[in-house]
């Protein structure tokens, strides 16, 4: 009978024993498969989520549900078995507006830390700003030809010179940072 | 779009850096601890480019832990398929870079599970396909070192679903004691235990 230590070290070895090659078409099939919009909701569980699923954008889906909820209102007299359904969906897109700013800035935040490990000149200003303006600069990123590159809360890169930088974090501050 | 592909290809560049001889993230590092919370953010951000990142860390390690678990080739990949696509259904369950590995697995166990559950006639197949270097010219002691390791290969196989893959996670796979307690859903000390009952198992076995 091995020793603990022999058999622990024969363990160890079992990865090299146990291996075999891996057909690259795999990842390629899995990466195809990869839902346009990745979503940390899980999909297909609520009205909401299914509307999403269909890539209609966020203004159509409220729309569509605002009109559903009208409907249901209307023609079932608020009375209906759904009813608590309908509810817990109007809560969920109050939940989803709030949080689409939030994965935003998180995204951009991300971003920021990956350039900042590559050594990238950046300046992130999404600590202060005032999240409801969709305009606000979320961070800057000096480009090798003595541009910036501009990533605003809403997502949207853009690339302006210093002049309208400069332009840009003066009308952030105007329009009031936190 | 070129300058698109080439940052994506630094990324991944980088990425591969990070990984170690099995493919796991190494978070033994601040930069890399960073690189995985980046990750995981971006993950859980929605960002597609970092569900192909995922798909080319893992992919490999899911198949082959599929295979370890006992499954044969047409199933391990998809199996492993369902795992990536279960991933995408579940990102809000990814807290941290710290808990991706735990994460990743325990997604994959679980289709393993349910997988066992469906087929219950289907017996796990021995490591088929995997296996031991010829040693025929080697030395004696290379020789009795891989037939040693063939009973091993064996004994695991022969192990029942539980404490197989617990020596899976942990021993084949790699991960930590608290990765592969999250992987498998049970408390570290549980885990600690059942990987106990499995080397007393495998000691008996391994004459």
């Amino acid at each position: 009978m091995p020793k603990e230590e022999e058999l622990k070290e024969l363990l160890n070895k079992l990865p090299d024993v146990t291996t075999e090659f891996v057909q690259p078409r795999l990842a390629e099939d899995i990466k195809h498969q990869i839902p346009h919009r990745l979503s940390p909701h899980r999909v297909g569980m609520d009205t909401i989520n299914i509307i999403i699923d269909f890539r209609i954008n966020k203004l159509a889906a409220a729309a569509a549900i605002i009109i559903t909820i009208i409907f249901c209102a209307t023609f079932l007299g608020g009375r209906d078995s759904a009813g608590g359904s309908v509810l817990q969906d109007s809560v969920l897109l109050i939940k989803y507006w709030g949080a689409s700013v939030e994965s935003d800035i998180s995204a951009g935040r991300s971003k920021y830390e990956l350039l900042l490990g590559c050594g990238e000149d950046v300046v992130w200003y999404g600590d202060s700003l005032d999240t409801k303006d969709r305009n606000a600069v979320l961070m800057q990123r000096k480009l090798a030809d003595g541009q910036y590159e501009v990533t605003f809360v809403d997502g949207n890169e853009k690339q302006v010179n210093a002049e309208e930088l400069v332009k840009l974090l003066t009308k952030m501050l105007k329009k009031g940072v936190k | 779009m070129t300058e698109k592909k080439e940052k994506l290809t630094e990324q991944k560049f980088n990425l591969a850096h990070l990984t170690d001889k099995k493919g796991n993230l190494d978070g033994t590092n601040d930069y890399s601890r960073q690189m995985r919370d980046s990750l995981a953010g971006r993950l859980r951000a929605g960002d597609h480019s970092a569900a192909v990142e995922l798909v080319d860390i893992y992919y490999k390690q899911i198949y082959l832990f599929m295979r370890r678990l006992g499954h044969d080739r047409q199933a391990s990949e998809d199996l492993t398929q369902e795992s990536f696509f279960n991933a995408w259904q579940h990102i809000g369950q990814l807290r941290d870079g710290k808990a991706l590995n735990g994460w990743m697995y325990r997604i994959a166990a679980n289709v393993s599970k349910l997988y066992w559950r469906k087929h219950k006639d289907r017996k796990t197949a021995a490591f088929e396909g995997f296996d031991v270097p010829d040693s025929t010219n080697a030395g004696d002691d290379k020789v009795e070192r891989n037939e040693q390791l063939e009973h091993l290969k064996n004994a695991v196989a022969r192990l029942s679903v539980k404490l197989r893959q617990t020596i899976v996670l942990h021993y084949i796979q790699q991960l930590t004691i608290a990765e592969s307690a999250d992987a498998a859903g049970i408390r570290q000390g549980t885990f600690k235990s059942r990987l106990n009952r499995a080397l007393a198992a495998l000691r008996k076995q391994v004459t």
